[in-house]
């Protein structure tokens, strides 16, 4: 073996590394590192190493660590003479078959390659791997890459972490070379200083600043000490750097021992990281072979030795005290600084403790000088960080990135967003002592300063993406009980603190808290975070302080209205699809119900839970559907067809007396109290049903002949046939809610009236006021808003619409009169400015009227409408749009271009959204929100005026069906708590007794759709599109339930 | 002007804060001027009354009953006040905590009976799985530790309330 | 090392000795500064938190036990937050384990029954855990009862700086954190 004492034995040495990475045959090396042989790069390579040697071929096999981009992983780098290093994604064993035919015929195999690159800074060494294959995108083409620059993870996923020559050919032990040459040891503690390197375990002290403390000290013996006892869930930078890159940590640390003349290094690795201790036994042992390491390195006559030592697996040793106190073999508690570890650290002796991440900046910044090195990052922040990537992303990994990155470009950019278009709520950082910062902090720059005023840490650098799936109670919760479990108890703070903090947090998941337990969590954490003995305890309360902070209503609405939204806190939920209805329908019952056949049951439990069934079994944009469990098996169960198919099945049927009778035995006796409900929609209807179920004399205004509302006047018939409907509506007028037609509040009236007449009044106005845009050419005739139009439509009047209808917009309204003006003969194009996946139209509708014919033009934006010189609409121009950065609803900003298309046309519908029409409420003593919408209090509705409770569109804005009707619900509980002081509303609802079992065998069938009409023959007409699900359908789909809702144990 | 309308309760304690409220002696007829006893072990009332002032509680909340008569209290009463340790730390009827309540009347009813080998079950009210104190489960408005308050401790804190003042009790109990 | 230095206390210039913790130097000088875990003669181990101060200049609270003193250096020991935090200490230890003060053997001589009078606690805010821990009546002279035990670590430091004889330590973590002989044996089986 080789001992480099000499220039010219370490080129010897660069030289054979280099021939080995550029061999004069093709080369394969396949990621090794533990997420890779976790996805199978083990069979991987055996694959390869078996064909190639039965087929006898040239090509040189390797191994090399982790490219970063685990999502992808197996990668595999494939390389031919004087080409590209291609990187393949995904391999799996039986690709090595074609991908060897490729190599050998001089191909690359264009399926799998992720991407290319022609050369590579190793930043201590450059390797020109060659040119060609231009329709491979480069390395930082790719998303994921875009933006990252690597210098930490210079040399991960392109060398074999086992071989020294290969580090050597790329620069490696350069800088600890130069520096033993150059005799300075001075000069680079200054670099290190100039270079303003933070310390990358978390806190971000100056290590040029620690390396000179240890450099001062006069001592026998110093140490030092990498701290690789990475705990933090989820995070695994330190672990890849180990595994793809021993060499670099040695020479950090070699170069350390160095300067500050200390002796002896010690790396303090996690046990639970047996491929990163091996690998780096193997590098320490070849590095000692070579003179690298140990006596008289590289001739010079300077001594290192390095030893590596397992952690337990103590969270707290993370703290560099207590990982001190795990050293000497005493129990892993941390001590009071001072006396600091520079002075009095391992065994007495002075001390340095760096983290792994720290080391491998060491030899850039020697090589390159500090000035290159603070050209990347922020001023106060200098460098990169490694973060790794995980959670609610398409794309996770290890990341390296600047430093003062924002966070949208790691969520957005590198990340990709969510895969499952759910909203991103939040990204926690620094672990779990870290806090929660809120998509609409998405902007901040991510550096040790910014973090830290958001109550937030850099840590480690742990990133977790959390989408609206994640409650952020049950975050902090489990945070807590992380840092709990793993406080070492030495401190009362930490140790009492914690645990009472668990304590109130278990209680507000279960619904048990209170809000005084808010301002006692609030105080305790602060307590916590101010007197405790280490860091461990100092962050632990983080991520409860910033949830709190930024999440407080989630929390709130733990307590005042045991709920948890994302659905996590399972004691408050019956199921998922229970907690994502707006009308919490007991989902599971009327299934399980008609399971056992027992149709009559199943329509009370579903007409008690949402007293217009029909209707929302076709129009209800099924919010179950994207949390149903089944989903993760096939699909999920059709759970709105079915209660269509449940109400379908008794309103015109003989049974439907009965079960009015059935429903009428159920209402409450008579309060003798009067409640009004103003506007016969969804939401007023739900709210008088209920009142009146639960006893009270209901009145219902509307300005309409009929009741309904949108449900009537907006929705086309073929989606929800008007005999539907008043089939509905009869129910509630038989169960003895009265209407009041034709009339107008406040014109016909007041609200002084109703407050005289009545005990209480719900307001639930729908939005019948349509946004206009400002566009040039709306005054033109032939432009109509939508509504209206939908309006007259479903009112049979006769509505003059040209041939070539353009309709604006991407809502459900906008699809409406789409589908409407086809019905009408008229063909039709929607322009839209986003893309299809930003559309707020049920995806379903898009697609029925894509297939009917109507046209969709995406990015587009209309700009203005040309007119003829009589004012008709001739045309439509749009610009063009391209979509840009991301904004607070998470969507690609529309960015107009240069670019306009012109669409002929004789009509515009706009159907660009719909407003409440306020102006009756602002004399009337009721606050307006800044939204320009009713305010009320969120749990109970009530308005700013006594007695006056609102809800539906006239508080949230427009929204749907559902939504509208369970604020109705809501509010038809909140008068009846406030009119009679009596909690009654659990007793109102029947108890059904079925089966509480989930089923053994679930049905294996697959999730039964509605049947659709053809499309050419249903675009004709306004009869129904869509045919319910028959009878067996609709029990096969009950079979289909996983029964989610089914306790057992100790529930 | 009226009498102000004073009750006590006896939870699960020893009645040596009662023994110590007697030990206020003389200030007894005092007391009694301005207030009326509407409730409690030193009275003959059934039913706790609506519109107390003041309610001393004495003990912790061991039961099925003391809670829901603690809470009744808590509603029907403006200043609700913890009077001892047991009242304030759950002290001498906390020691039963650490085992389950199975185990426990297992221990005193079988193991440790003569005869009639079963805890007893009619006209006993079911234990907590926790002997607490008053405030884990109502709002408490003033906490007089001691075991048991000292006489002269309830004598200032009875005539300070009964003056509508909010007694500082600094230097004149021991907590624990 | 024998020239003095002065720091203030509370405003008051007071003497010290380089070298000596602030703990010391305020005691020395009739200056009440609450702890548990402190002992004279025994190491400072900074683990009840009762002792942390305000030192001005410094933006954190700082232990009175293991900070030195240092010329100019301007103390406080009495404020709003520091009473409010150290209340919150005491009710902590309180809630954590099973201190009957009425049938406690160390009832009116006990450390923290009476800090918790003299800092005028008079209720703990926090529910009480009333975990089930052991007592070792094994020993022929001697008992602990883990119920009591507010893990100061004095007896740790007495065995072991004093005595030499390293008996106690500390066991497992968090809350569950026990004092324990010669690595878990019953007292009786100790040699000492």
């Amino acid at each position: 073996m080789p001992r480099i004492t000499d220039l010219s034995s370490f080129n010897e040495a660069r030289e054979a590394g280099l021939a080995k990475l550029l061999p004069p045959t093709p080369r394969i090396a396949i990621g090794m590192g533990t997420c890779g042989t976790g996805n199978g790069a083990e069979a991987v390579l055996q694959s390869f190493s078996d064909a190639i040697n039965q087929r006898g071929l040239s090509i040189a096999l390797a191994r090399t660590g982790c490219f970063g981009f685990c999502a992808a992983e197996p990668l595999v780098n494939v390389w031919l003479p004087g080409k590209p290093l291609v990187i393949l994604q995904r391999v799996q064993p039986n690709d090595t078959a074609a991908i060897l035919d490729d190599l050998t015929a001089g191909r690359i195999p264009a399926g799998l390659a992720l991407c290319r690159i022609d050369e590579w800074d190793h930043i201590t060494g450059h390797v020109k791997y060659g040119s060609g294959f231009p329709e491979i995108p480069l390395w930082n083409e790719i998303p994921f890459f875009k933006g990252q620059k690597k210098i930490v993870l210079r040399n991960c996923g392109l060398i074999d972490p086992t071989d020294i020559e290969e580090f050597l050919a790329v620069g490696g032990y350069q800088a600890l070379y130069k520096a033993l040459i150059d005799a300075n040891p001075a000069s680079i503690v200054e670099s290190i200083k100039a270079a303003k390197l933070r310390g990358r375990g978390g806190a971000g002290f100056q290590t040029g600043s620690k390396w000179e403390f240890l450099s001062k000290a006069k001592a026998d013996r110093k140490y030092l000490i990498c701290n690789a006892d990475e705990g933090d869930p989820g995070a695994y930078m330190n672990r890849n750097e180990i595994e793809s890159d021993p060499h670099s940590l040695i020479e950090g640390m070699i170069i350390g021992g160095y300067v500050t003349g200390a002796s002896h290094g010690i790396v303090y690795v996690r046990a639970e990281y047996p491929l990163a201790v091996h690998r780096l036994e193997t590098a320490i042992h070849q590095a000692e072979e070579w003179g690298l390491l140990g006596d008289n390195i590289l001739g010079r006559g300077f001594n290192f030795r390095l030893q590596l030592i397992e952690g337990a697996g103590a969270f707290v040793c993370g703290e560099e005290t207590a990982l001190i106190r795990s050293l000497e073999g005493k129990a892993g508690r941390p001590t009071p600084r001072p006396p600091y570890p520079a002075d009095s650290g391992l065994f007495g002796q002075p001390t340095n403790i760096n983290n792994v991440e720290t080391w491998y900046n060491v030899a850039p910044i020697v090589v390159k000088g500090p000035a290159w090195f603070t050209e990347t990052g922020s001023p106060k922040s200098p460098g990169t960080k490694v973060f790794s990537l995980v959670g609610k992303v398409v794309n996770t990994g290890l990341v390296e990135m600047p430093l003062g990155t924002p966070l949208k470009t790691f969520v957005y950019d590198v990340g990709g967003g969510t895969a499952n278009d759910r909203a991103v709520k939040a990204v926690q950082t620094g672990g779990p002592s870290g806090g929660c910062i809120p998509q609409e902090m998405f902007d901040t720059p991510v550096d040790y300063e910014t973090l830290a005023q958001l109550g937030s840490i850099m840590g480690s650098g742990g990133m977790v993406v959390m989408d609206e799936d994640n409650c952020m109670v049950d975050v902090a919760r489990y945070f807590i009980e992380f840092t709990h479990s793993e406080s070492c108890g030495k401190c009362i703070p930490c140790r009492v603190g914690l645990d009472k903090s668990l304590h109130y947090l278990n209680r507000i998941t279960q619904g048990k808290g209170t809000e005084a337990d808010l301002a006692t969590l609030d105080e305790l954490g602060r307590m916590i975070r101010d007197t405790s003995l280490c860091g461990l305890g100092q962050t632990a309360p983080n991520p409860v302080l910033t949830t709190m902070r930024h999440f407080r209503h989630e929390f709130e609405d733990h307590i005042r209205a045991s709920r948890c939204r994302a659905g996590v806190c399972e004691d408050l939920a019956l199921s998922p699809c229970e907690n994502s209805c707006p009308l919490h329908m007991n989902i599971p019952r009327f299934l399980q119900l008609l399971k056992e056949d027992r149709l009559e049951d199943a329509f009370v439990s579903v007409v008690m839970d949402n007293p217009l069934p029909a209707s929302t079994g076709r129009v209800c944009q099924h919010p179950c559907d994207d949390r149903c469990r089944r989903s993760g098996i096939d699909s999920a169960v059709n759970m709105r067809e079915v209660h269509r198919h449940i109400a379908d099945s008794i309103y015109p049927s003989p049974r439907f007396p009965d079960l009015v009778a059935r429903l009428s035995a159920l209402r409450k006796p008579s309060t003798g109290l009067r409640c009004a409900v103003v506007g016969a929609g969804p939401t007023g209807l739900a709210c008088a049903f209920y009142l009146r179920m639960l006893g009270h004399d209901v009145m219902v205004y509307d300005s309409n002949p009929n009741a309904g509302g949108m449900l009537r006047y907006a929705l086309p018939d073929y989606r929800l046939p008007k005999e539907v409907l008043d089939r509905e509506v009869e129910l509630i007028k038989l169960i003895g809610v009265d209407f009041t037609f034709n009339t107008r509040v406040p014109a016909d009236i007041s609200l002084n009236e109703l407050d005289q007449r009545y005990n209480a009044v719900f307001l639930a106005i729908g939005t019948w006021k349509e946004n206009w845009v400002y566009l040039p050419g709306t005054e033109l005739t032939g432009v109509i808003p939508a509504l209206p139009f939908l309006e007259s439509v479903s009112k049979r009047e006769t509505v003059p619409l040209g041939k070539r209808v353009i309709v604006i917009g991407g809502g459900n309204a906008a699809i409406d009169s789409a589908r409407t003006a086809l019905r009408l003969g008229s063909g039709v194009t929607i322009l839209y400015r986003r893309e299809r996946k930003d559309m707020p139209a049920i995806p379903e509708e898009t697609e029925a009227a894509e297939a009917e014919g109507a046209k969709i033009a995406f990015l587009a934006s209309p700009h203005r409408i040309v007119g003829s010189p009589d004012g008709r609409v001739t045309a439509i121009e749009a610009v063009k749009t391209r979509l840009g950065e991301y904004d607070s609803s998470g969507r690609r900003r529309p960015i107009p271009t240069d670019e306009i298309v012109r669409f002929n046309c004789d009509t515009v519908i706009l159907a660009v959204g719909e407003t409440v029409d306020i102006d009756f409420a602002k004399a009337s003593g009721l606050k307006i929100s800044d939204r320009g919408l009713i305010e009320v209090d969120r749990y109970s509705l009530e308005t700013s005026r006594s007695k006056f409770y609102a809800g539906g569109d006239l508080i949230t804005g427009a929204s749907n069906v559902s939504g509208a009707m369970g604020l109705g619900k809501k509010a038809a509980r909140n008068i009846d708590k406030r009119l009679t002081g009596l909690k009654r509303w659990r007793d109102l609802f029947p108890k059904f007794e079925y089966d509480q079992a989930a089923p053994a065998h679930p049905s294996d069938s697959r999730r039964h759709h509605v049947r659709e009409l053809e499309a050419e023959d249903r675009a004709r007409t306004f009869s129904e599109a869509t045919v319910g699900l028959t009878s067996v359908e609709a029990m096969e789909e009950s079979c289909r339930c996983l029964r989610c809702d089914v306790r057992t144990g100790d529930h | 002007m009226s009498k102000a309308k004073v009750a006590t309760v006896w939870l699960d304690g020893c009645s040596g804060c009662h023994m110590s409220l007697l030990d206020i002696d003389e200030l007894l007829i005092d007391v009694l001027r301005k207030a009326d006893i509407v409730y409690g072990p030193l009275v003959d009332a059934q039913e706790f009354p609506d519109n107390v002032d003041v309610t001393l509680v004495e003990g912790a909340v061991s039961s099925q009953d003391d809670l829901r008569l603690v809470q009744k209290i808590r509603q029907r009463t403006k200043l609700l006040v913890s009077l001892g340790d047991c009242a304030v730390t759950s002290n001498v009827p906390s020691m039963r905590n650490p085992l389950q309540p199975k185990v426990l009347l297992q221990r005193a009813y079988v193991e440790g009976a003569d005869v009639n080998h079963r805890p007893p079950t009619d006209g006993v009210p079911a234990l907590l799985r926790h002997a607490v104190p008053v405030h884990e489960v109502v709002k408490v408005d003033l906490h007089v530790p001691g075991c048991p308050p000292k006489a002269d401790a309830i004598a200032f804190v009875v005539t300070e309330l009964l003056e509508s003042r909010k007694p500082d009790l600094a230097g004149k109990v021991k907590f624990g | 090392m024998n020239n003095k230095i002065s720091i203030r206390i509370d405003g008051e210039l007071i003497p010290a000795t380089p070298g000596a913790s602030l703990l010391e130097t305020a005691l020395a000088h009739g200056k009440f500064i609450p702890s548990l875990c402190h002992m004279k003669g025994l190491s400072s181990v900074g683990a009840c938190r009762l002792c942390l101060v305000e030192v001005a200049g410094v933006n954190r609270l700082l232990p009175a036990c293991t900070t030195p003193v240092q010329d100019g250096m301007s103390v406080t020991t009495q404020s709003d937050k520091l009473r409010r935090y150290r209340k919150i200490t005491l009710e902590l230890l309180f809630a954590e384990r099973n201190h009957v003060c009425a049938v406690c053997v160390s009832n009116s001589h006990c450390d923290l029954q009476s800090l918790a009078q003299r800092l005028g606690v008079t209720s703990v805010r926090y529910p009480y855990t009333f975990p089930k821990v052991p007592v070792d009546l094994t020993h022929k002279k001697f008992a602990l009862d883990q119920n009591r035990c507010i893990l100061c670590t004095r007896c740790v430091r007495v065995c072991a700086e004093v005595e030499g004889a390293h008996v106690w330590a500390v066991s497992s973590r968090g809350v569950g954190s026990r004092l324990v002989c010669e690595l878990n044996r019953a007292w009786a089986d100790s040699r000492y």
